[in-house]
């Protein structure tokens, strides 16, 4: 039952990063969120795409509408917070590009997990060009779990930069372990192991393919 | 006569200092600030403050910047209000969580500072917040979780 109820945790958490939004109209967050959310549920549910062999079109498939949801540069900047400004143009963009796949390696290659949870709206609130759209995410077993997505209006599209699980915030976990990082260490060390740990996956991965042929 | 005046100042005196000693005593421990204190007020809302209270410290790197003023409920939240140190800067995307010192300590309230240059003004508002985690319901969730 405890396994149970940390898988369920997991799709929770690998929905909470996953459904969110794609290029849609001006419109309250909610129903952006809703629109894109229900994208990605639709890529999930395709009996086409679940075929095995698929699993990596569908991932693909998965992080291109991930995207159009999420400000990846916001969310980064925000997890760097105080060591983002010493950065150069240069070191930004590959911070982003590094971070963003760290998102994916964490969450968005769990997604074969998902197996029909719903997920209801409860509330949203604005403030500013800042808005917290409030959903529950009900798992089979029947425990809800409390996801709030904190998005930023940019031109007329809210983006998601932050997601907030059982309380817990995904940019404060972030910033408390890239700062005591770069605080002990350096900000190329943090980088080093950004990278390590990237090739590490990539090179897992290939093995994984190559023994299931 | 001489002598009986000199003695009653003297324990005059001392009584005086004691009092004096008893109310600094007394301000200190009971965590009163006066005229509203140093510093400078910000406020943030959580959906739930469990277990923070008055007083509370509120820390930064582990070191005590201020501390809450007070807590009210507005909108069926929790509206809390801190006094923060002068000479102590809040970005506008720092994040204010509540935490347990160790296992079962007292709740305190630990900022995490942003790398915004935009800063929080006296009287404004922290926007980013997380609340305690409740290990209790937490567990009943995931253990009966079942039904």
């Amino acid at each position: 039952m405890a396994t149970l109820g940390r898988s369920g945790l997991a799709s929770a958490v690998v929905l909470a990063l996953l459904l969110v939004a794609a290029p849609g109209w001006a419109g309250q967050p909610t129903d952006q969120l809703r629109t894109e959310i229900d994208r990605v549920l639709k890529v999930l549910d395709d009996p086409e795409l679940k075929k095995e062999g698929r699993a990596r079109e569908r991932r693909a498939e998965v992080r291109r509408i991930a995207n159009d949801i999420f400000d990846f540069e916001e969310t980064a900047r925000r997890s760097l917070a105080r060591h983002w400004a010493p950065r150069t143009p240069a070191e930004r963009d590959e911070f982003v590009q590094l971070f963003a796949d760290l998102l994916e390696r964490s969450y968005i290659s769990k997604i074969e997990l998902y197996g029909g949870e719903k997920i209801a709206y409860v509330g949203e609130t604005i403030d500013g060009d800042v808005a917290t759209v409030k959903t529950k995410i009900t798992t089979r077993q029947g425990t809800e779990i409390p996801v709030d997505y904190r998005m930023r209006k940019r031109g007329d599209k809210w983006l998601v930069y932050d997601v907030i699980i059982e309380g817990v915030s995904l940019v404060a976990n972030y910033r408390v372990q890239f700062n005591k990082i770069i605080t002990t260490s350096s900000y190329a060390e943090l980088v080093k192991k950004m990278r390590d740990k990237q090739e590490e996956f990539y090179g897992d991965e290939k093995q994984k393919r190559t023994s299931q042929r | 006569m001489e002598e009986r005046t000199r003695v009653n100042v003297a324990v005059g005196l001392f009584v005086l200092i004691g009092v004096l000693a008893l109310g600094y005593l007394s301000v200190n421990l009971g965590r009163v600030s006066f005229l509203g204190g140093g510093g400078y007020v910000v406020t943030a809302e959580f959906p739930s403050v469990g277990g923070l209270k008055p007083g509370s410290t509120v820390e930064i790197a582990g070191v005590e910047i201020g501390r809450v003023e007070s807590i009210t409920l507005k909108d069926y939240q929790a509206l809390v209000t801190l006094r923060i140190n002068s000479g102590v800067k809040l970005q506008d995307d720092a994040i204010a969580s509540i935490k347990t010192k160790g296992l079962i300590g007292e709740k305190y309230l630990r900022i995490s500072p942003g790398g915004s240059e935009k800063l929080i003004p006296p009287g404004g508002r922290i926007r980013e917040v997380e609340a305690p985690v409740d290990f209790e319901e937490l567990l009943s969730k995931y253990i009966f979780g079942k039904v």
